[in-house]
């Protein structure tokens, strides 16, 4: 892949997490903004799909749940806050529609880089390999109908 | 359900579709037509390797091969089965390059296949796809973002 297509960094380092690393041309504390402000994170979350925030208790413990509306349908993500240190760190845990119950806990560090930039370091960390496949998985969903995905989920062994 | 009825029921009314559309508009539509003929092939696949992974022997292998490499005899001691029958199930799971397997002197090391490795990697990049997009946006909106 060129540089070009891999803005991101994504790595499976051990075979229950996914490693993503983006470097943002922006101060931490916008990141966090865009991130923690219901208003800015419906403006991007969604990938330029509708979303819409449906609960933000942005404290430990609190429950967040955002429903992304496709061309292909209504995806929802949701879970509830383990730890929010503000401008640094948000640990929370993950759940796709898609696959209920299978519970991700999704740890986001924002780093400064002391020259304007902040990098993006989010770890998923799933309870089975199975599972990690299977949110590897919620990106081809888009584009393939309901029954070719489960069917494709079946043989994902 | 048969793995060759599955295929049938699902993709047969959008192919109707598909060609109606491309008779209709074909320029338009051939762009589409290329993914879908792209499934359907992908389909028949899928076909194969639903009947290889309709057996709950062979999944379990799948799974077992899946954290680690195995000798025929291994896999036969793991599913409590004779050495003909794993070789059988083995073979199966080979042909639809799920498995592959190498001999070394006497013993047949089975690992899992270039398959599942190849799906693992698309997964990847369609994630990746997914993500990208996703951090465009808000690098987007940061630039948008009035200074404080």
């Amino acid at each position: 892949m060129t540089a070009t297509t891999t803005r991101t960094e994504i790595t499976t380092p051990v075979e229950r997490e996914i490693h993503i690393m983006r470097t943002l041309n922006a101060p931490r504390d916008r990141v966090w903004l865009a991130y923690t402000e219901p208003e800015l994170l419906s403006q991007w979350w969604g990938r330029g799909n509708k979303l819409d925030i449906e609960r933000m208790e942005f404290t430990r413990g609190g429950h967040w749940r955002y429903v992304e509306h496709g061309p292909e349908g209504v995806s929802g993500f949701e879970g509830r806050f383990r730890e929010v240190t503000p401008s640094e760190r948000i640990v929370r845990s993950f759940e796709w529609d898609g696959m209920p119950a299978h519970v991700a806990i999704e740890y986001i560090t924002l780093t400064d880089l002391g020259d304007g930039r902040t990098r993006v370091n989010i770890v998923m960390q799933m309870h089975t390999p199975e599972e990690r496949d299977g949110f590897l998985h919620s990106g081809m969903q888009q584009g393939m109908d309901a029954a070719f995905a489960e069917l494709d989920q079946l043989l994902a062994l | 359900m048969s793995a060759l009825e599955f295929g049938r029921i699902t993709r047969s009314p959008k192919i109707w579709r598909c060609a109606k559309r491309s008779a209709r508009e074909p320029l338009r539509h051939a762009e589409s037509c290329h993914t879908l003929n792209h499934m359907v092939q992908h389909s028949a696949a899928l076909d194969t390797t639903f009947a290889a992974v309709a057996d709950p022997v062979r999944r379990g292998i799948l799974t077992l091969l899946g954290r680690r490499d195995a000798s025929i005899t291994e896999l036969a001691e793991s599913f409590e089965m004779t050495l003909t029958g794993i070789k059988k199930h083995v073979t199966i799971l080979e042909q639809t390059r799920l498995v592959t397997t190498k001999k070394e002197g006497r013993v047949r090391t089975c690992r899992i296949g270039p398959r599942k490795l190849e799906r693992e990697a698309e997964w990847i990049a369609s994630f990746q796809e997914m993500i990208d997009a996703r951090f465009d946006r808000l690098e987007a909106l940061l630039e948008r973002l009035p200074d404080k």
